[in-house]
């Protein structure tokens, strides 16, 4: 029988070198689209809008109207709709001798806290 | 003859099957995945349009004026007119850049606005918009502030400030 040509050592080892670097790269487009999915999963379930919202709803009342009033009436509609239509919890208190603004928000997965004096 | 020469060459042909075979697994199983992938990127785009437009039209064109949301939203809730709303909102929402044809995308929307009335229950009022059928939707929502004086529906006191709660659902025709 005649003997095995061992010719193209190097066409067999770019071969080796081009199918290693397929499998990695086949990894790395796999990892990719984990990390799309992961995120964009992440982002909508982050309620950022909602605390922004919130928050700037909050502020418009402090720049606006005097806050004795909106214990009553501001803090029992946020209350009401946000555990009715959002399923979270919100708390917050103008304290009126400190002018300290304290603002509470927890969805369930997210809680934010936050003690401001107002930007004022 | 079988003869122990090339045993190498046996090895590297079988270090380079099964390479062959990761990598068809890795890449058949990458495109299963990217289905899934794109149902919850293009939710993410839809919601942050939604919520972008709202807080567009949240935004005064000068200090102390009303939004055009909040006028929007006096006018559905005292005169049941929900022009203003369908208007501005379609236009932000499907104001699109660069698409030749057709030049406007093609988002709809639902709006419902929930308010406390004066017994302090929680009550609705539609704002309309398209029919939704089964499309794949997502919802935003804003707070919108109503000042005190301002037209309200019967059963909301419009001697104070007030905050209603308007959602929007929103889907691609």
């Amino acid at each position: 029988m005649e003997r095995m040509n061992d010719d193209g050592q190097w066409i067999v080892m770019l071969g080796f070198i081009i199918s290693i670097i397929l499998v990695f790269l086949a990894l790395i487009v796999n990892q990719s689209a984990l990390v799309g999915k992961t995120t964009s999963e992440s982002v909508l379930e982050f309620p950022k809008s909602e605390i922004q919202d919130i928050r700037a709803e909050i502020m418009e009342y402090n720049w606006t109207v005097d806050h004795s009033h909106c214990e009553t009436t501001l803090l029992q509609t946020f209350q009401d709709l946000s555990l009715e239509r959002k399923g979270s919890v919100i708390f917050f208190d103008y304290n009126e001798t400190q002018g300290i603004i304290y603002i509470h928000f927890n969805d369930g997965f997210t809680a934010y806290n936050e003690t401001t004096r107002g930007g004022n | 003859m079988v003869t122990e020469d090339a045993q190498l060459y046996t090895i590297e042909g079988i270090a380079a099957a099964f390479m062959i075979v990761v990598t068809a697994y890795l890449v058949v199983s990458t495109t299963t995945v990217l289905t899934q992938q794109d149902v919850h990127i293009i939710d993410l785009q839809l919601q942050q349009l939604g919520n972008d437009a709202l807080a567009m039209m949240d935004s005064p064109d000068s200090y102390g004026e009303n939004s055009i949301l909040t006028d929007a939203v006096i006018k559905v809730v005292s005169s049941n007119d929900s022009l203003l709303f369908r208007q501005t909102f379609l236009g932000y929402v499907n104001n699109a850049t660069n698409v030749a044809v057709p030049s406007y995308d093609r988002i709809n929307y639902s709006a419902v606005i929930y308010y406390l009335n004066t017994s302090n229950q929680i009550n609705q009022t539609l704002v309309g918009g398209g029919t939704y059928y089964r499309e794949n939707s997502v919802k935003v929502s804003r707070w919108v502030f109503l000042p005190k004086g301002s037209l309200h529906v019967t059963d909301m006191n419009n001697s104070v400030n007030r905050s209603v709660l308007l959602e929007v659902q929103l889907w691609r025709e």
